[in-house]
């Protein structure tokens, strides 16, 4: 599946081969220009991942015209109810600050670790003073375990000498699953080195093997995360990384935003993990 | 059987039109033959034949053959063609008789200026046919041209109602057609991806075509299958004379052309071949920068083609003609760290075509092509392998007969069967130890079926008319989509310099590109037409008047036309197009509007020639809330990416002196729809670490571009081999080197202290500033 991503990235760079032609006359051919957007109204946006055992924590902010100054715009008036699977709500308070685990921004925060098993539904209602509006409902998936986690070095020395890695893990036959895999270096607090999102289209019951190419060097330390994730996330991720790629790119057709949320923009999903880690020797 | 059913019952129908001529038939004598040139001796179609002093005449067909029956008596002939000196002969037509024409070249050396008669703008202002732009290589080859490199897609741009798909490219957008609704034929076989290189470059080699037709509206009855365009390519036929060798050394490519006879006066062919060194250049930046540390090599691209056709006569009446078609495009990446990437695709085409002559007012040609285009992509890491691959491959016959019933009908009739197989996506992921084996294959097969019958009636001398039926039949698994193609178009001269003229089609299109890039990838497949997936169908009417101005130097037409469209094809954001098995789900459909004035003013005699071609034109299209979606822009209206409202073009030849040859093309269209995100918001992500920008796209294309216009200069230099002819032909591309933009995108402006984001700012991408070009052309 790797592949497959490596193919898409090709696609999406079908410019630069154009690029190549242009260059030989060794002009700038960028410039920047002045353009008039038209003016969409504000929309809240939410960001929430629970993960059983932490505090429940969620980042509000809203879209803004792109061209605006880059601080993000953070509305302050904005309450948050978290619905239990037992039914019973949560109010979330309006505290911004950042986690120290893995430096995250947030808004709201709860008060106590999450309680969450595959299966489990939470509900979460946003709203503001201005009348806005946010809901959304996810469920826990299962846990889907690494089955193994290795590598292999090539037969170089030096600074060339340098491994792949390869995960492989049981899909479950009897559903449609998504999955998010990721490897960070190292530790959890920054981006990942690896990470794409992948569905079973055609590999529905069979054992996956996702890996990478040569590129990590003797002594590494590698964290190795499956995400087994539900249908929405998984279009939200792929739609964010559609639209992305589409501002810059005129092969790529503009995409709209798939939120997991009603009533804005954003997600909200219990994240369902399996992580190893492992250090290259 | 329902497919044949259908065919049985309009079968019937169809054959009930052609009475009204059969019943008028009279005895004339026939005058019958081909027009050829007289340099290479390949067929001219559309050169004329006109005979003065009964103010008619007729034009040769596809096939360089014409028919014309005339009362007896002594007449003088005129025939004419674009770039050919006209001819005239006196004929005392006493019998049935078979007569040729070969007409000299206006100038014997390369490239010179087109000079023609009169005729051929007479022709135009006579025939009913319109909305048609004829182009041959000789104009195409004295234009200046991107690298140097001639194109006769991008030569067709120029002309009005015709749209590229954007800088340099050689996509056709026709009348507010999409770039998938253009049927491609090589010498009456389909080529289903016209481009190389993302469609930077066409796939025919102006070495080896004769001629090319581009049918915008009005389609004769023989023409189905798409929407918007026919785009007819002859090749020639080679030198029946002698052996020669020609070809030209370019700044990106090189071209090699071998023809000469078989057999004198039996049969000739002729070989051309091209090929880029892009590759050549980036493997040597390659090999110089091997050791520079974070140094990523440039891939390998190149692309190379061949084509080929032969003609053997068999007899008097009988004559075969044998076309092929080979191009690939290459694109390779083997990276340091052991990935490696391999891209190929391309176009395969064969065509055979037997002409026989019944007699001399009925003739026959059958053809049994076969086309294939594929891609395939595979690449391996260590012991893991991957491959994507894709084709559509056809086997078609066809047959069309042409019978001269008398000088007033030219009947036509014909029937085309096509076996397709879709190809649409096979993936195969593996590793060595068998630990990953994935494997995915798409195929449908379908079948398509068409039979036309038309008249072309001279019904006075005023007052013309072409109509005909067309029949389309598709069928894949247990679907089976049927059409009936009305089809019409008339002239009526209101003084011997003016005629006013109308037509109407209606079209069916079977088959329907799946890409969502909104230019022509070689990743983009094709698709039959199924249950969920309707077949497209549209109609066009269209009106124009013209005038012979200045002696008949100058033609000015006026055409506006107004066509709408069912069930065009877009796809659902994100949507899975790639081996995907439930590709029907991704689908949505929608209607569309196009409509617009095209004046166009043009000059064949002279030193000087040229044309001036305005176009103001709109299109639109429709999506309606669909299968779970929002549809596009919420059931709004929008504007598709090819939409122009201003198109300006002028085209000036000039002939400074025997050996110099002067010309310029400017080009103004309006700016370009595009979408732009209108918003964005911050997202974190699972992790900390940078925030990202994500857009917000609004509306689909409610973003113009500023304007595109462009001034290209050429001139082409004869020189005086001790043998043979060479020529040097100088091109400058973007003369004032104008910025045109390419696409816009927003950017993130950063501070170089602190590397933090303190600003946003929108960019404009240009693809070429001023790119001269010399190109070094022979034959000997």
């Amino acid at each position: 599946m790797l592949l497959v991503v490596s193919f898409k990235r090709f696609i999406y760079q079908a410019p630069l081969l154009l690029a190549v032609l242009a260059g030989a006359a060794g002009c700038n051919l960028q410039k920047d220009i002045d353009v008039e957007l038209p003016v969409v109204p504000s929309q809240l946006v939410t960001e929430c991942y629970l993960v059983p055992g932490e505090v429940p924590r969620l980042t509000v902010t809203e879209s803004v015209p792109y061209l605006s100054s880059p601080q993000p715009s953070v509305p302050t008036d904005v309450t948050v109810v978290l619905t239990l699977p037992n039914g019973q709500q949560e109010r979330l308070s309006f505290k911004p600050g950042q986690d120290k685990t893995n430096q995250k921004l947030y808004t709201h925060i709860g008060k106590t670790p999450l309680v969450a098993r595959p299966g489990d539904t939470f509900s979460l209602d946003v709203r503001d003073t201005q009348g806005r509006h946010v809901t959304a409902t996810a469920t826990m998936p299962t846990r889907v375990p690494l089955d193994t986690v290795e590598w292999k070095f090539n037969d170089k020395a030096g600074e060339q000498r340098k491994a792949y890695l390869l995960a492989k893990f049981q899909d479950p036959a009897a559903t449609a699953d998504f999955y998010r895999f990721q490897i960070h270096k190292d530790s959890i607090s920054k981006d990942s080195d690896r990470d794409f999102s992948l569905d079973d289209r055609l590999t529905n019951g069979q054992l996956i093997t996702l890996g990478t190419s040569y590129r990590y060097s003797p002594a590494d330390t590698l964290l190795v995360t499956l995400y087994h994730i539900d249908q929405s996330y998984y279009h939200f991720l792929e739609s964010v990384q559609d639209a992305r790629n589409a501002n810059g790119n005129p092969f790529a057709q503009p995409a709209a935003i798939r939120s997991t949320v009603q009533g804005g923009v954003g997600v909200f999903t219990i994240l369902s993990a399996d992580r190893r880690t492992v250090i290259l020797k | 059987m329902r497919f044949l059913f259908f065919f049985v019952r309009y079968t019937l129908f169809f054959c009930f039109i052609l009475l009204p001529g059969l019943v008028s038939a009279q005895a004339r004598y026939t005058l019958s033959g081909f027009i050829r040139s007289g340099a290479d001796r390949g067929v001219l179609p559309g050169a004329s034949l006109a005979v003065p002093a009964l103010g008619t005449g007729v034009t040769a067909d596809s096939t360089g053959q014409y028919s014309l029956s005339l009362p007896a008596g002594r007449y003088q002939l005129v025939v004419s063609f674009i770039g050919y000196q006209t001819q005239t002969r006196e004929l005392n037509l006493n019998r049935n008789q078979r007569l040729s024409f070969s007409l000299p070249e206006s100038n014997n050396e390369l490239g010179e200026v087109t000079v023609v008669g009169t005729g051929t703008l007479e022709q135009k202002l006579q025939t009913p046919q319109m909305s048609v732009e004829r182009l041959t290589t000789k104009e195409a080859k004295l234009l200046p041209a991107l690298f140097g490199e001639v194109d006769l897609l991008k030569t067709l741009q120029l002309k009005p109602g015709v749209q590229n798909g954007g800088e340099g490219t050689s996509g056709l957008f026709v009348r507010g057609g999409s770039a998938d609704q253009n049927l491609f034929l090589l010498d009456e076989a389909v080529v289903y991806n016209p481009s190389h290189l993302f469609g930077l470059f066409s796939v025919f080699n102006p070495d080896a075509v004769q001629s090319v037709d581009l049918y915008k509206g009005g389609f004769p009855a023989q023409f189905g299958g798409r929407l918007s365009s026919v785009v007819d390519v002859k090749l020639r036929e080679g030198d029946p004379q002698k052996y020669t060798v020609s070809g030209g050394l370019g700044l990106i490519s090189s071209r090699l052309t071998l023809e000469g006879p078989i057999v004198k006066e039996k049969g000739s062919f002729i070989i051309s071949g091209r090929r880029t060194y892009f590759d050549v250049f980036t493997r040597q930046i390659n090999k110089l920068n091997k050791d520079a540390e974070d140094y990523n090599p440039i891939p390998d691209y190149y692309f190379y083609d061949f084509n080929a056709k032969a003609n053997y006569k068999l007899g008097s009446k009988d004559q075969l003609f044998l076309t092929g078609y080979y191009g690939r495009d290459i694109f390779g990446f083997n990276s340091t760290n052991g990935f490696n990437f391999d891209f190929t695709w391309g176009n395969t085409v064969g065509a055979l075509r037997w002409n026989h002559v019944f007699s001399p007012r009925l003739f026959l040609n059958t053809t049994v092509s076969t086309t294939r285009y594929q891609y395939g992509i595979t690449n391996k890491l260590d012991q893991f392998s991957f491959g994507l691959s894709s084709d559509i491959r056809d086997y078609a016959l066809r047959s069309d007969l042409e019978y001269a019933l008398n000088d007033r009908h030219t009947l036509k009739a014909g029937a085309t069967a096509t076996a397709h197989r879709f190809g649409v996506g096979r993936l195969q992921a593996g590793s060595a130890d068998g630990t990953l084996n994935i494997g995915s294959d798409v195929t449908y097969h379908g079948q398509e079926a068409s039979l036309y019958a038309s008249d072309n009636f001279r019904a006075s001398d005023k007052l013309q008319l072409e109509y005909g039926l067309r029949l389309t039949g598709f069928r894949s698994g247990s679907d089976v989509f049927g059409g009936i193609e009305p089809r019409a178009s008339a002239r009526y001269s209101l003084t011997p310099a003016t005629s006013l003229k109308a037509s109407y089609a209606q079209m069916y299109q079977y088959v329907h590109l799946v890409t969502n890039s909104g230019a022509s990838l070689p990743t983009d497949v094709w698709y039959p037409s199924r249950q969920n997936v309707k077949p497209q169908r549209s109609q066009q009417v269209a009106t124009g008047v013209s005038f012979l101005l200045g002696d008949g130097k100058y033609l000015l037409t006026n055409e506006v036309y107004y066509k709408w469209a069912r069930n065009q094809v877009d796809f659902r954001d994100g949507a899975q197009l790639f081996a995907n098995s439930d590709l029907d789900a991704e689908f949505l459909f929608g209607k569309g509007w196009a409509y617009g004035d095209e004046i166009y003013l043009e000059k064949k005699q002279g030193r000087t020639t040229g044309w001036v071609g305005y176009t103001l034109a709109w299109t639109r299209r429709n999506f309606q809330p669909q299968r779970g979606t929002t549809g596009i822009n919420n059931g709004r209206d929008f504007f598709p990416t090819y939409d122009r409202r201003n198109n300006l073009t002028v085209v000036v030849l000039h002939q400074l002196t025997p050996r110099i040859n002067l010309t310029g093309s400017f080009v103004y269209t309006s700016g370009a729809p595009t979408t732009l995100p209108s918003g964005r918001f911050a997202f974190q992500d699972l992790f900390g670490g940078d925030v990202a920008a994500v857009p917000i796209y609004p509306d689909r294309n409610t973003y113009r571009m500023a304007p595109y216009h462009r001034l290209d200069l050429g001139l082409v230099y004869k020189l005086k081999p001790r043998r043979g002819e060479s020529d040097l032909t100088f091109s400058v591309y973007n003369a004032y080197n104008r910025r045109n933009p390419y696409f816009v995108y927003f950017d993130q402006v950063k501070d170089k202290q602190t590397n933090l984001v303190t600003s946003y700012r929108a960019r404009q991408v240009s693809l070429f500033p001023v790119i001269p070009s010399v190109t070094y052309n022979f034959k000997f």
